[in-house]
């Protein structure tokens, strides 16, 4: 069996591989969404995987041309977004909802291709 | 000494400044009388001029888009082949089928077309709304005419590349309605280099200007917003900058805020070290945090003179109020958010929140708007689960008056220009 190249994340990144089902989403609508489907404990697991990493993975998307990344880059780029969406259930609210938000939704209209 | 110490100025209270608003109770009957919804409608919705979207949304000629408008009907913006841009309504001039949309009636739609073909008998439409082809004509009689046949056109005018409608004909021309101070300090912000755009919208059980009540104070943020500062109450509120470091202008209809910020990050060197579970980190990785990108860039000219008009101390944004339900901000760090409260019922409104960054030139410029969206997003789901807990109390008028600080001085305001506008044309109507 080959991974192929649709499920993988540059080299030197390789070890969010496992993060990869959950977390490469495309919009913010679905990484809202896959955030709560997850428990706190979920939640922080992935957070505790990729803020290691985060620094150097800033870094190394810089040296690219962000309107011409790879497959492989786009998917590392999600990941990052993904950690900014569990950032705050993590590190403030201590679940995956905003405290006191009860129903409160925002459907997205628009938001960036990238 | 804390910044938020050293920002206070000793000022004293704002609202005894304004002698036409007082400093009693208010009365919210305004937000949840039927009647007066009624009234409102008539003497404000449909004689206001009201933002209906963006030129970047009409990018060529022959593009256009759709906008609902609940109690008030459906609209097509479009841009004509000489460049205008019309606001129509979406009506068919033969039996009154809404001439655009797609698949779901209800739905807003968008595209490009060269025109407009009613779904029911096939009439044909200009992109300027008049009818251009009548199928099987000559089954009509006598009275068809033969040019005045149209969707009908409301009055569209175009303000720093917002799109504007009246549904009335005699309001006067929208710059006038903005008035000389107000459209020059707006005008000056490139609004067409902000082209990265985030648009949210959801529907709030609360009357709409419940709604904007919850953006008019620095009262609430301490303790709606409290855990993002901390988690403890008391250190919280320290951390909400004292009354008098805001600037206020109200000229009336419309209103401005000037709010002070956290001093930008350092520039960034070296490490930001060890990952932590701590918001801090997360906003020193990113460079940014809830007021914006920390790396600014000089290339946008948005810092002009006419930014920051009241030399608000430690300055972050401009929240610049334009009647009757729009609020434009303009960032410092480089962006702009406008804040959009559409009324459908007293009970009900839609809010629409679009925030607009510059294409960024990185990774990490990317992901610095990333995280300011995600921040504005959390803050905003708590404003708005407030907004239905207020008004789902207001609603029972177990209480009628209520009592605002010089904190809420916007809140006042508002509410007496609402009132008086209604007023105003009540008498005219009954004379
Ligand atoms: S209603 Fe539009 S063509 Fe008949
Ligand atoms: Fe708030």
């Amino acid at each position: 069996m080959t991974t192929t190249v649709d499920t993988s994340l540059p080299e030197r990144f390789r070890a969010l591989e496992p993060w990869v089902a959950d977390w490469d989403l495309a919009t913010r609508v679905e990484r809202y969404e896959k955030r709560l489907t997850k428990t706190i404990d979920e939640l922080q697991d992935f957070y505790d995987a990729i803020a290691p990493l985060a620094e150097e993975a800033i870094a190394y998307l810089d040296t690219r041309d962000v309107n011409a990344l790879s497959g492989e880059d786009t998917r590392l780029l999600r990941l990052l977004y993904s950690m900014i969406m569990v950032s705050y259930p993590v590190n403030i609210f201590k679940q995956p909802r905003i405290p006191d938000s009860g129903a409160a939704f925002f459907d997205t209209a628009v938001e960036p291709a990238l | 000494m804390a910044i938020q110490e050293k920002l206070a100025t000793g000022r004293g209270k704002y609202t005894p400044g304004y002698p036409n608003l007082d400093t009693g109770p208010v009365d919210y009957e305004d937000s949840i009388s039927e009647e007066f919804f009624q009234a409102e409608r008539e003497a404000i919705f449909k004689r206001t001029w009201l933002k209906v979207g963006r030129m970047e949304q009409l990018p060529r000629n022959g593009t256009f888009f759709t906008r609902e408008f609940v109690g008030l009907g459906s609209i097509v913006i479009t841009r004509h082949t000489d460049g205008e841009v019309y606001a129509l309504h979406n009506i068919c001039a033969h039996r009154g089928n809404k001439v655009v949309w797609q698949e779901h009636p209800t739905n807003e739609t968008q595209g490009s077309a060269r025109q407009f073909a009613c779904k029911y008998h096939g009439w044909r439409y200009g992109l300027d709304g008049k009818c251009t082809y009548v199928t099987k004509r000559n089954e009509f009689f006598e009275s068809l005419p033969d040019d005045e046949l149209a969707m009908p056109q409301l009055r569209c005018e175009v303000f720093a590349g917002f799109i504007f409608v009246n549904f009335s004909q005699d309001a006067p021309p929208l710059r006038q309605f903005l008035g000389e101070k107000l459209a020059t300090e707006l005008e000056s912000w490139p609004f067409e280099k902000f082209t990265n755009h985030w648009s949210f919208r959801t529907k709030v059980k609360g009357n709409w200007k419940i709604g904007i009540d919850a953006l008019l104070e620095w009262y609430h943020p301490a303790y709606v917003h409290g855990r993002f500062l901390n988690t403890n109450v008391a250190e919280a509120e320290k951390l909400v900058p004292p009354m008098d470091s805001y600037h206020y202008d109200l000229f009336t209809p419309h209103m401005l805020t000037s709010v002070p910020g956290p001093p930008l990050l350092k520039k960034k060197e070296g490490s930001v070290g060890p990952a932590k579970r701590d918001m801090n980190w997360a906003y020193r990785l990113f460079r940014a945090g809830l007021f914006g990108p920390d790396d600014v860039r000089e290339d946008l000219g948005h810092l002009t003179p006419n930014r920051n008009p009241g030399n608000v101390q430690s300055w972050s944004n401009d929240q610049y109020w334009l009647f009757p339900n729009l609020s434009v901000q303009l960032w410092g760090r480089g962006y702009y958010i406008t804040y959009q409260y559409i009324p459908e019922t007293v009970g009900t409104h839609a809010y629409e929140v679009d925030i607009y960054f510059p294409e960024p030139k990185t990774a990490s410029e990317r992901l610095a708007q990333e995280l300011v969206v995600d921040s504005t997003i959390e803050f905003a789901m708590q404003d708005t689960n407030t907004v239905e807990a207020t008004w789902s109390q207001l609603n029972n008028r177990a209480l009628q008056t209520f009592h605002l600080s010089d904190m809420e001085l916007m809140i006042r305001q508002f509410h007496k220009v609402v009132r008086d506008a209604v007023a105003a044309h009540q008498a005219g109507s009954e004379k």
